[in-house]
Parts: C-alpha cells; structure tokens; sequence
C-alpha cells in the first residue's frame, strides 16, 4: 500500500479525544509539516499560533460553538491580512482561504501520521478568539486545528446526504450531468 | 422549596459565552446549525446540572434527552430529525407538568 494514500484513506475528524496531553515536540512536528504546505505565489500568508495551556484552550472552547472536542493542544491558523494588503490582495482574496485549507488538510496527516487525533473547528467569534489570544489587527483567526489522542469510541461518523463516490464529484473533459442508473 | 441552583459561576459563564458566540457565528453559518447550537448548548447544560439536580429531572437528562446526537443535522434525514426533537419535546413537557405541579392543578 502506497503509505501517502493510505494515510489519506484512513484519516478522519476525531471528536473524541482523551485527557492525554499532546507533547510539545509532537505539536512541532504538526507545525513544521504545515510549512510545507502548498502556498499561493509561496506568499506564506498565515501566522499559526499554537496553544497548549489548559486554561487559554477552556476559555477558546467556550467561545467556539463548533467545537464538540476537547483538546489538549490546538493550532490557530491565522490569516496575515496586514501582509496580503501589501501584496495588493483584497481580504477577500480566495488565495488566503485556499491556503487555510492546505495548511489544515497538512496538518492533518501530520498528524494522522504521528497516532494523534485531529480536527478542523471553524465556528468560533473570531472577535472572542482575538481578545482571548491577545492578537493583532492584522491578524484573523480563520480555522482551529484541534489535537489530542483518540479515545477508544468514537461519536458516529456523520452520514453523507447522498452517497458520495471519487466518480460522482468528478467530470472528465467537459462538464455533463451525472448519468442516472439503468 | 428552597431553590436548588444547578450551575456553578464558571458553569454559567460557559454556558453564556456559548449562547453569545453561537448568535454571532450563526450569522455567517448555516441556517441548520441553529438547532444544532441549540441542542448542544441544551446538552452542556444537562451535563453541569446532572449532579445536582433532582432525581426525577435526572430521569428526564438520562432518558430521550441523553439520545440526542451531538452533531445531528437536519438535511442528513430531516422527518427522523424532526421526529427525535419531537420525541424529546413530549419527554420534556410530561416531565414539566410535573414538575412544576399541571398534573395536580387538573385534579382540583
């Protein structure tokens, strides 16, 4: 088995995590994989900020609504819209957001890769997390990546609304709606 | 009866940053994420108050209320979604009734 494919095919969001606390060492190597994340023009637009202490991790989880998980180290990624401004880049740019999520999707894997759980929250008051994090105008938190070790159960995974194959999402050449069944 | 207070200060100061954070997130969100913030809000108040309640609104946050999933969404099966908060919804009032007397006011 191809390992890249087989860490991609096996990866999931895990919203269960145990108390155990994620090593610093371990949140680095999450990190240093994300540097090698793809990066629009290698702008290197983002700041991540890397949170470890139980108390800030309580109060962001307080102000996160999305987020089910608790923790025990959390990566913020962070758009620098200070610099994309002078890059010329509105701050609606959609570069910036694709390279959140290449940054994440990185991070991720690494993560998957080193026996950790992980997951993506998004639904947080960004104002809440700037205060909480102490950070700059120029800096906006967009995403959470959230880490701990996996507990044995796990919530149910949840279910597609229709069911999803590589070959639904995909047209080859010009686009043509899907064929239904014979 | 004196009152039973089921939330410590930090209990409801999460409970308050939750409620506020989700109105401005949901804003920008889905518009099914606003039961989802609802039920969660609802489950993390069922799970500070479970210790200190009374045995009978026990009952009631182990039995159909504790059934809810997490992160349930309405587009996933939307008639079994409607019809598990109904469910919850009919628990919720029997056990109102009596809790707060209904049932006897009836029988004067």
């Amino acid at each position: 088995m191809n390992p890249v494919l087989d860490a991609i095919r096996t990866r999931r969001i895990v919203r269960a995590l145990t108390d155990r606390r994620v090593a610093r060492d371990e949140v680095e190597e999450v990190l240093k994989a994300a540097r090698w994340a793809p990066s629009a023009g290698n702008r290197r637009l983002h700041h991540f900020v890397a949170v470890q202490d139980a108390a800030t991790i309580a109060v962001l989880r307080m102000v996160s609504p999305g987020m089910f998980q608790r923790p025990t180290a959390l990566v913020v990624i962070c758009v620098d819209q200070a610099r994309a401004t002078a890059f010329g880049m509105r701050p609606t740019a959609k570069g910036l957001y694709v390279d959140v999520g290449t940054a994440a999707q990185t991070m991720l894997l690494a993560a998957h890769s080193l026996g950790l759980g992980a997951g993506i929250v998004t639904s947080f008051s960004q104002a809440a997390v700037r205060e909480v994090l102490n950070l700059p105008d120029g800096l906006s938190p967009e995403m959470f990546i959230c880490l701990g070790y996996p507990a044995p159960v796990q919530p149910p995974a949840m279910r597609a609304r229709t069911p999803v194959t590589w070959q639904s999402l995909t047209t080859w050449e010009r686009y043509s709606e899907p064929s239904s069944p014979a | 009866m004196a009152p039973t207070f089921v939330l410590t200060e930090d209990e409801a100061l999460e409970l308050l940053a939750f409620l506020v954070t989700a109105a401005r997130t949901q804003l920008d969100e889905a518009a099914e994420y606003g039961p989802l913030r609802l039920l969660t809000a609802a489950g993390r108040l069922m799970g500070f108050a479970a210790a200190r309640c009374s045995p009978e609104t026990r009952a009631l946050l182990d039995g159909p209320l504790s059934r809810l999933p997490d992160a349930a969404l309405r587009s996933v099966d939307p008639a079994r979604y409607t019809a598990e908060l109904d469910e919850v919804c009919r628990a919720l009032a029997r056990h109102l009734v009596t809790h707060f007397g209904a049932d006897r006011a009836a029988a004067r």
